[in-house]
């Protein structure tokens, strides 16, 4: 059957609540109340009782906080994706380490999840609290060893640097602290202040881009040496343990996105769920849809593939859009590799070393050239 | 109307005294505009003029006046720009007169401007009817700017209307003393043709109309005329007057102040000031006073987006029908494409200019820095005039070089007089005299380079005084400088539209500025580039922008796709209002870095 062949292999679900609010974080979150909960619950069902959903390679449950949810709601959503997780190969779920308790964990490995994301941020203890994050170092590390206890041994550790007042040191002592916990994938992020987040609103600054740059290469640099590769902008992996989920969007692959504040692509279509929790309450069915070009796909296709260290198959691209890469792209992408930003060859175009802390400005080359918008001149003729 | 009651008068006053407000009401209280189609300042017709409270363009319009001995008198009034830019086309409308109303503002008194316009209106033999304004203000004082007009300009104040241009307070007193003090016009109505062009604007339909006073003789709807000074010859198919709506007329009379059409297509065979005669009996000799207009600022405009070259051209073409002091050339940039050099009589001149292109046509310009003709002398013993930096020879070809001189005449309080001063010197000035005029109050009379003006001097002026200096100029030739071009070199190549031609004493603190500014504005790129300054070659001042080192974004998933898209668009629309010169892309602020110098000086 060909339309379930077609069929997205990856779901995305969001959970929009959270214990307490991080203070550099923007996406859709309430504070947790049960009520709520359970209504949302409803919608979820609702939602997923009218998408058509084939069985699913990953599945990734993020948020918020997905363990912030009582036990027996948890238990309920995780049933929820029970009939279509028969061949799903990595199944994760995004971890604050103080709302695991050894129940929750039991229940995550009966519905078969099988990956943990947990979030680890900084081994500073004053920059947690300065980001209002209510755990420690050793929280993460009694999370990871109650999940390992519970045969979920997938661990991924979500790390932050350039955040304000970190120094290098506090950043390489982070590190090394989460390595300690032994995980199989990091991800570490640099601080970016969205303005619709408490430290957007307190005018917070990230630190200065030479600093940034600074961690951003010893980062890179460190990691390997652990035997983390880095197989994207963000994200170092020990062999085989690459983010099965995440790949799917990189390589510009079909995913469904469930629940307010996810989002979904199939085919020419992308959609974003309702970014409220109210709107979604009121219509878990309604989405926002946008038809993409041809010309949109490719670029997009560009973008998300150029975060991989080993780049975009320029036989996947043809065998996509039935054009050569080169044929769009050819002046840009000889631009770049001669200014030793992308290399090209082994059919595959990728970011140098030197190209990927500098990828926007490489991305904004490759954006079509947009119509002159400016009115006719004035005058009488 | 009998020759002897017609008045032929203008206003005359220091920007923003109130000049246009006065002639507003004067046309309200002459019943000459319905209450109705008062539009405020309906003189400036421009709607630059109108929202900037400058004049622009001169216009005439005629009025009756019922007098109070009983008679109808009627009133041509010619409205003048205010500015120093435009001080030729002030100097031909007074020429058409007989008297001037002398506004002066009660709060701000005597000005530079309304000492340099009453002189104009004294050699124009005009008679002088002080008027002043703004006396309904709390802080007018009328009694000490009477005092002020008496001492420093010697005009009897005797009398002299206390007014309120804005309420209509006692402006009938002003149109009275019109009818008694101002002389009816003299002239033969049976002697040769005399008329002075004092302005000229294109009709699309009727070709050039040109705005004239009859001095002698008249001009009939069917006679064949001839510009004096260019020789251009044309049958009138229509004359007039303005009301200031247009009315046709047979016959301009001798007195008269009017228009005439004769199917003139180019604008450059009417000159103001120029003398129109009959061809078959022309008068012997033309109206003293005619004097060709020549640009003193010069500038490349540039359109942003080089596909709108076309669109500029248009543009310059439609202005220049209106504004005859207006030059362009085509001119190539190898950093900004093809553009225009374009000449102007001033720098507000070269504001209203580019202000009019931008608003009215709709383009986004990129203007480089202003520069003056230079004469520069070659060792082949031949001069050419140099108006573009980028155009200077090799200093090795150079004998000499000379630049234009203004005599500048500064009205200057008491407590800013030392800042004034430090300015003037700073600007290569040569300090001549200090009048002092009255309590309080000084002309300071320098000799600058009018390079030196048209860069930042006015900004600079009006900051070191708190706005009470003001300032008057005029050309008075050129001098032999040590004067050089410095290159601006990006990435190691020069950048032709940064060049400038400076000072060699000033070189050195010159370069380092714009290097170090031209660092603060274009953005890091994705390699270093070096900022150089350089004379003839060698380097006097570097910097370097250091290369991009993170321009990523940390996190892209599924859900991120549109707004990340829409972040890079935006990075790229920033992008595209910039100039690509070699490898380096340069924002358009960049190319008026040379100027904006005063910035920096205020910040330091």
């Amino acid at each position: 059957m060909t339309a379930a062949a077609n069929r997205p292999q990856a779901l995305y679900l969001h959970v929009p609540f959270c214990r307490t609010i991080c203070y550099y974080c923007d996406f859709c979150h309430e504070v947790y109340r049960r009520e709520t909960a359970l209504a949302w619950l409803q919608a979820v069902k609702n939602q997923l009782e009218g998408t058509e959903i084939g069985p699913l390679k990953t599945i990734y449950i993020g948020g918020g906080t997905p363990t912030s949810l009582d036990p027996d709601l948890l238990d309920e959503l995780l049933g929820l994706l029970d009939p279509y997780r028969r061949d799903t190969e990595e199944y994760t779920i995004e971890i604050n380490p103080e709302t695991l308790t050894d129940e929750k964990a039991e229940l995550l490995r009966k519905h078969g999840v099988n990956r943990a994301s947990l979030g680890f941020q900084t081994a500073d203890e004053t920059l947690l609290q300065e980001l209002n994050r209510h755990h420690t170092p050793q929280d993460v590390e009694q999370a990871a060893a109650c999940l390992r206890s519970h045969d979920i041994d997938n661990i991924s550790l979500d790390l932050m640097y350039s955040l304000p007042g970190q120094t290098m040191a506090s950043l390489q002592d982070s590190v090394h602290r989460a390595l300690e916990i032994r995980p199989d994938h990091l991800s570490l992020y640099s601080l970016t202040v969205e303005p619709d987040t408490v430290f957007g609103r307190r005018g917070i600054e990230p630190l200065d881009e030479d600093t940034e740059a600074d961690m951003y290469e010893w980062i890179c640099r460190t990691l390997p040496a652990y035997g983390y590769e880095q197989y994207e902008i963000s994200n170092f992996a020990r062999c085989g343990r690459e983010s099965r989920h995440n790949l799917v969007y990189w390589h510009y692959e079909d995913f469904i996105g469930i629940s307010c504040g996810a989002s979904g692509k199939e085919g020419n279509v992308r959609y974003d769920m309702p970014a409220r929790l109210s709107a979604y309450l009121a219509d878990p069915l309604a989405r926002d849809e946008l038809a993409l070009s041809e010309e949109d796909m490719m670029f997009e296709m560009i973008m998300m593939g150029l975060r991989l260290k080993n780049g975009i198959s320029e036989a996947d691209f043809s065998r996509r859009f039935g054009i050569d890469l080169h044929d769009i792209y050819g002046e840009v992408i000889s631009r770049m590799t001669a200014r030793g930003l992308l290399t090209d060859d082994g059919g595959r175009l990728a970011c140098t070393e030197a190209g990927f802390p500098l990828l926007n400005s490489v991305l904004v080359e490759f954006l079509p050239e947009t119509e002159n918008t400016l009115a006719p001149a004035a005058g009488e003729w | 109307m009998d020759q002897k009651n017609i008045r032929n008068f203008c206003i005359i006053a220091h920007i923003d005294h109130g000049k246009s407000t006065l002639a507003d009401r004067i046309l309200e209280m002459t019943d000459t505009v319905q209450q109705r189609d008062m539009k405020a300042q309906l003189l400036d017709d421009m709607d630059l003029e109108r929202e900037r409270g400058i004049t622009i363009k001169l216009n005439a319009v005629q009025l009756s006046y019922h007098a109070r001995d009983g008679k109808d008198y009627l009133f041509n009034l010619i409205d003048t720009p205010g500015h120093v830019d435009f001080a030729y086309e002030v100097s031909r409308s007074l020429a058409a007169c007989e008297g001037a109303v002398l506004v002066v503002d009660a709060t701000q008194g005597v000005q530079a401007q309304t000492l340099a316009n009453t002189y104009l209106a004294l050699d124009n033999d005009l008679e002088i009817i002080p008027v002043i304004n703004k006396i309904d203000m709390n802080n007018a004082q009328p009694d000490v700017v009477k005092a002020e007009i008496e001492n420093i300009i010697g005009l009897d104040c005797t009398g002299a209307p206390l007014i309120s241009a804005r309420t209509g307070l006692n402006v009938e007193q002003v149109l009275e003393k019109i009818v008694t003090d101002i002389p009816a016009p003299s002239g033969d109505p049976e002697a040769p043709l005399q008329a002075l062009v004092f302005d000229s604007f294109y009709d699309p339909y009727r070709g050039v109309i040109a705005l004239v006073r009859i001095r002698q003789g008249e001009i009939h709807v069917g006679d064949r005329i001839r510009f004096m000074a260019t020789g251009a010859e044309y049958e009138i198919t229509e004359a007039g007057i303005r009301n200031p709506k247009e009315v046709p007329v047979q016959t301009l009379g001798c007195g008269d102040v009017g228009w005439f059409a004769a199917s003139i297509k180019s604008i450059r065979d009417v000159q103001v000031g120029d003398t129109v005669t009959l061809a078959a009996r022309p008068a012997g000799a033309p109206l003293e006073g005619y004097r060709k207009l020549n640009p003193m600022v010069y500038c490349g405009l540039y359109p942003s987006d080089a596909k709108r070259y076309e669109d500029l051209h248009e543009a310059l073409d439609k202005l220049q029908l209106n504004d005859a002091s207006l030059q362009y050339e085509p001119e190539t940039s190898q950093a900004l494409g093809f553009g225009f050099r374009c000449g102007f009589l001033g720098l507000l001149h070269m504001d209203v200019v580019q202000e009019r292109l931008e608003r009215e046509y709709n383009l986004d310009l990129i203007a480089t820095a202003p520069s003056v003709i230079y004469h520069v002398y070659l060792t082949d013993g031949t001069m050419i005039e140099i108006d573009n930096p980028a155009r200077m020879p090799e200093a090795s070809r150079i004998l000499r070089v000379e630049e234009p001189y203004v005599k500048a005449e500064l009205m200057v309080p008491d407590t800013y007089i030392g800042a004034v001063m430090d300015l003037c010197q700073n600007k290569r000035g040569i300090y001549k005299e200090m009048q002092v005029i009255d309590a309080g109050r000084n002309m300071l009379t320098y000799e600058l380079p009018l390079s030196e003006i048209i860069f930042d001097f006015f900004d600079r002026l009006k900051s070191c005084s708190k706005g009470y200096a003001s300032l008057d100029y005029e050309l008075i030739g050129y001098r032999k400088e040590d004067l050089v071009r410095m290159d601006i070199l990006l990435n190691g190549e020069p950048v032709d539209a940064l060049s400038v031609i400076i000072h060699r004493s000033e070189a050195y603190a010159r370069g380092s500025e714009i290097t170090i500014r031209l660092k603060e504005l274009i953005p890091k790129q994705q390699f270093e580039i070096p900022v150089q300054a350089a004379i003839g070659g060698k380097v006097i001042a570097r910097t370097n922008i250091k290369s991009l080192r993170k321009n990523v974004l940390a996190k892209c998933h599924g859900g991120d796709i549109s707004r990340k898209k829409k972040l890079l668009e935006k990075q790229k629309d920033g992008k595209k209002r910039m100039k690509a010169v070699g490898s380096v892309v340069i924002p358009q602020e960049a190319f008026m870095a040379v100027l904006s110098m005063d910035d920096d000086s205020r910040r330091k």
